[in-house]
């Protein structure tokens, strides 16, 4: 330091302001690492108190079990994910859950349409994937340019499409499902990359389900079923996008500071106009591996799924002011939601209470959230917002 | 003399029915610090905005360099080299200093030939390490959001941002707002700093000591009107005051 | 058919018993999965619980908490993952979706029963589904049947009705609508049939829906609602219309509401299904087949209670209202 600056300095010898300390800094580690603190004792807890309460009979740890929670997960992640996107962002998208019910009854639509016109198998799945992400990401487009150039608030507009999504979904299904669908499709919602079958006469096979039947049928565990594998995919990609691209840096601004990031020259209109269709699509493509697991489409699909997305968002230590968030954190509130599920049907508890801890969860999260705010403006010596 | 760098000629801006800046014409030249000076709603912001590309006048002209210039946007006017600190910085709380220093203007790395390009967090870093140490800035941590640190600090931030593009003219909106004494010297160093190397500024402000200690010539708006160009070493406190309130008019310079 | 079978389960239920004993086997455990909360199925956990604790079985029951495959499913996966329920009793919420996911359960070593119900076309023998062990329920068709010949005659032969109905693509409501549209176009060809709307198991919607047709419909005679949530709204919006008394209700399902609507004069008929006797039978076809018992039949019938203003008094047929003991 010259001497002119530190005659300028501040006098006092203290940490300069801004900084942290030690017993601040721990503080803020464990709250952002809570969620997944949770995860883990709520699991270690299932997996004593299950062979507890069954006199031995039943295991929480076991492959079938692992399998079940992540493919439990897919849906509300998938919705989750666009909406860590749209709520990093200072917006909210409420229309996820209908969105998926329309791309659940596109895709089977579209996919039911190709494979009675002659085309193959294969690629009908994937005109099916084609018009359920196609179909959701245009209303996601409507969502964003609305709430962008129109400058309505996002409550209401996807409050608002919601309730269109829906009754067009209804529409376009025939009295809410669309079936008929080639049965052959079961495999690619329900097939897995390996099977393992215990014991004698076992083995493993890939790909293909294998086709034995019996005792060898009832030790086969199914591990990574192919729509756990697409989620992980899409997963990765979130991650990616949100933290190494100049898409996800933008996306943080613009929910830190909307001011600044317009003041900065990003082109904020495009920017959040792109949020909401990824949002959108990421729903469509809930709705579509839906369409593949229960091979029909359904129009009332995705309707209890919003707000537990919304939960999983928030456990995951998401702002709902915008700004802060993390894909990870979704994941891990999603896994939340789905080991408390599985864990109370193991304990023979009635399901309902899921709702009564959830609930709590996403209180404590939203508490540590604004703790941490405290936190960080105590450092700072401001008065907090 | 040499030509300005930047000059306004004319230039009114209305609100529907205010008319908040009224035919105000105003030169910079290379390596001096102007005053703009006016009590509130004088007009200063306003005009300005008009200059950093926020509003598009209704009537009068911008030369910058030599050309005449319109800025439709913020960033076609940060192009030209026009860079501006507004009051309330324009700073994202949640990003840490070199994600703010290069919001909006993020160095990417290339992979895959192109396709896919990430951000160059350490690059960023490095560079925003440079500019903060060539002004002498420093800071506990770079990586934490800026959210904790405080007025000056934050204001450092928004100059050295300014700094680092290269701004050719730079453009301050009360910079010593809210600021402790010694965060306000410092906010002055650094306009001395930009000065030294040739960097114009604008700087608005309506407390008269802050313009006696920087600028080298000062022009007082009140109503949305100039009513005064007057080089600070030829003037004074009371004299300015009166301008300032509307008791005093100079003809239009 | 009934008699045989009654007699074929007596005697399973008799080995089964001697078999528990003479072995020292290994307690049955089986998992009850009904639809949704409402008073049918709460019925008829009381007969799946009467039943487990008669034959000394450990019965896991999960309630879903809204009507749908999405709610449904991960229960029945938890279930499935469990790994020691022997037998699994449930009304699948949907007919072609719920196939994958039985299916499942049944590969991974677990019986399947269904109760009020059923999957594909519900002929286990010979139609699409053949992996379920039996249907227990009610002949809805029948059912629907007789709530037309039953509102008919309330309605005096001739008029307008309307249907309200829950979920679409579930085989117990789907039953009842076709079976009441048959009987009308074949004896009651003065009738006209309008409907079904789908209130997705919401009362209030129903209620919505039926206020609706009543106020576009200003000679609506009759409405027919297919099960306890239907019933519930449309008879609500009828009374709301001030027109109790006028527009005849038939209710499927006796609730507590739908018996207070007799009382009020709104419903003139309630067809009660028997949901105890399927909750009760299913668990016994769990232990008679867990005891080597073949000849269980794939379809069950569990017949109706018809309440009308005429017999409701009767403890006989009163003892067919859905109550559940303290609530």
């Amino acid at each position: 330091m010259t001497e002119r600056a530190s005659r300028l300095a501040p006098s006092h010898a203290a940490a300069p302001p801004g900084a942290l300390t030690p017993a601040q800094r721990v503080t803020l580690f464990l709250s952002r690492i809570w969620a997944w603190v949770f995860l883990g004792v709520m699991v270690l807890f299932f997996v004593v108190a299950v062979p507890l309460t069954t006199g031995g009979s039943v295991n929480f740890l076991t492959v079938r079990n692992s399998q079940n929670i992540l493919v439990a997960i897919i849906p509300v992640l998938l919705l989750g994910l666009g909406q860590t996107f749209v709520i990093i962002a200072a917006g909210i998208d409420l229309s996820v859950g209908w969105v998926m019910s329309l791309a659940s009854v596109l895709s089977a639509l579209a996919l039911r349409g190709a494979f009675n016109s002659g085309v193959p198998l294969f690629p009908s799945v994937l005109v099916g994937l084609a018009a359920g992400v196609g179909g959701a990401a245009l209303v996601g487009f409507v969502n964003g340019v609305i709430i962008a150039k129109l400058k309505v608030p996002a409550f209401i507009v996807t409050l608002g499409t919601s309730f269109i999504v829906r009754g067009v979904a209804y529409l376009m299904s025939e009295n809410t499902t669309v079936i008929g669908l080639p049965a052959d499709i079961r495999a690619y919602g329900n097939d897995a990359l390996i099977y393992h079958i215990g014991g004698e006469g076992g083995g493993l096979y890939f790909l293909h389900r294998p086709e034995v039947g019996g005792e060898l049928l009832r030790r086969m565990d199914i591990i990574l079923p192919y729509p756990v594998i697409v989620t992980g995919f899409v997963v990765a990609w979130a991650m990616f996008l949100l933290h190494r691209t100049q898409f996800g840096r933008h996306t943080y601004a613009i929910g830190g500071s909307m001011d600044a990031a317009v003041r900065s020259g990003i082109p904020v209109d495009r920017h959040i106009i792109e949020l909401y269709m990824l949002s959108a699509a990421t729903s469509g493509v809930a709705g579509f591996l839906s369409t593949l697991r229960y091979t029909a489409g359904s129009a009332v699909i995705g309707d209890p799924l919003l707000l537990s997305s919304i939960a999983a968002v928030i456990i995951g230590g998401v702002s709902m002011f915008g700004g802060a968030g993390t894909v990870i954190g979704t994941v891990i509130g999603a896994l939340i939601i789905a080991v408390l599920t599985t864990g109370l049907v193991m304990l023979n508890v009635d399901a309902f209470w899921q709702f009564i801890v959830v609930g709590t969860v996403v209180i404590v999260a939203v508490l540590i959230d604004q703790s941490r705010d405290l936190i960080m403006a105590r450092a700072g010596g401001r008065v907090r917002r | 003399m040499s030509e300005p760098l930047l000059s306004i000629r004319n230039m009114s801006k209305i609100f529907g029915g205010l008319v908040a800046v009224d035919d105000v014409s105003l030169d910079v030249r290379r390596g001096e610090v102007v005053g703009l000076l006016g009590d509130n709603g004088a007009g200063k912001s306003t005009l300005i905005k008009c200059v950093s590309g926020v509003y598009q006048a209704e009537e009068g002209e911008i030369f910058f360099d030599g050309a005449p210039v319109a800025f439709a946007s913020p960033m076609d006017a940060r192009r030209v080299g026009i860079e501006t600190i507004y009051q309330d910085l324009a700073l994202a709380n949640n990003l840490d200093v070199g994600a703010n220093i290069f919001l909006g203007r993020e160095m990417k790395k290339r992979h895959l030939g192109g396709l896919v390009q990430t951000l160059d967090d350490k690059l960023m870093l490095k560079e925003s390490r440079q500019t903060l140490d060539s002004l002498q800035i420093r800071f506990p941590t770079l990586t934490d959001p800026i959210e904790n640190l405080s007025g000056g600090q934050r204001q450092a931030v928004a100059i050295a941002r300014a700094v680092y593009w290269e701004a050719k003219l730079m453009i301050m909106d009360e910079p010593t707002n809210n600021l402790g004494v010694p965060e306000q010297h410092k906010v002055l160093e650094l306009i001395r700093t930009l000065k030294d190397r040739g960097v114009p500024v604008i700087l608005i402000t309506h407390i008269l000591p802050d313009a006696f200690a920087v600028t080298d010539r000062v022009v007082v708006m009140h109503r949305g009107r100039k009513v005064a160009e007057k080089v600070t070493a030829r003037t004074n406190a009371e004299e300015l005051v009166q301008y300032m309130v509307g008791a005093r008019e100079d003809a239009a310079a | 058919m009934r008699k045989t079978s009654l007699l074929a389960m007596a005697a399973g239920l008799v080995l089964a018993l001697a078999s528990q004993g003479a072995e020292g086997a290994e307690k049955l455990k089986i998992g009850f999965l009904p639809g949704v909360v409402d008073p049918f199925y709460q019925v008829m956990q009381l007969g799946v619980e009467k039943a487990a604790k008669d034959l000394g079985i450990d019965v896991v029951t999960q309630i879903p908490p809204t009507w749908g495959v999405e709610a449904q499913t991960p229960l029945l996966d938890a279930m499935v993952a469990r790994g020691d329920l022997n037998y699994i009793i449930t009304a699948p919420t949907d007919k072609d979706q719920m196939v994958g996911p039985l299916q499942a359960a049944v590969d991974h070593g677990i019986k399947v029963i269904t109760v009020d119900t059923f999957l594909g076309d519900g002929n286990y023998g010979t139609g699409p589904v053949k992996f379920p062990l039996s249907y227990i329920g009610s002949d809805n068709t029948e059912g629907g049947r007789l709530s037309a010949r039953g509102l008919a005659k309330a309605i005096g032969g001739k008029g307008t009705v309307y249907i309200n109905s829950t979920n679409p693509n579930v085989s117990s409501v789907e039953g009842r609508e076709k079976g009441f549209k048959e009987e009308m176009a074949k004896d009651f060809p003065n009738i006209k049939v309008l409907g079904p709307d789908y209130n997705l198991d919401d009362a209030n919607k129903a209620t919505q829906q039926t206020a609706a047709v009543l106020a576009r419909e200003p000679n609506l005679a009759g409405v027919f609602g297919t099960n306890v949530f239907s019933a519930q709204g449309a008879g609500a919006a009828v009374v709301n219309a001030g027109l109790g008394g006028n527009v005849q209700v038939v209710a499927y399902d006796a609730t507590k509401q739908a018996m207070e609507l007799m009382d009020k004069g709104t419903v003139s008929l309630v067809l009660a299904q028997k949901p105890f006797d399927m909750g009760y039978m299913a668990v016994m076809f769990a232990a008679a087949d867990a005891a080597g018992v073949t000849s269980l039949p794939r379809r069950v019938e569990t017949g109706f209670a018809i309440i009308d203003k005429e017999n409701v008094k009767d403890p006989a047929v009163a003892r067919f209202i859905y109550q559940v003991p303290g609530k």
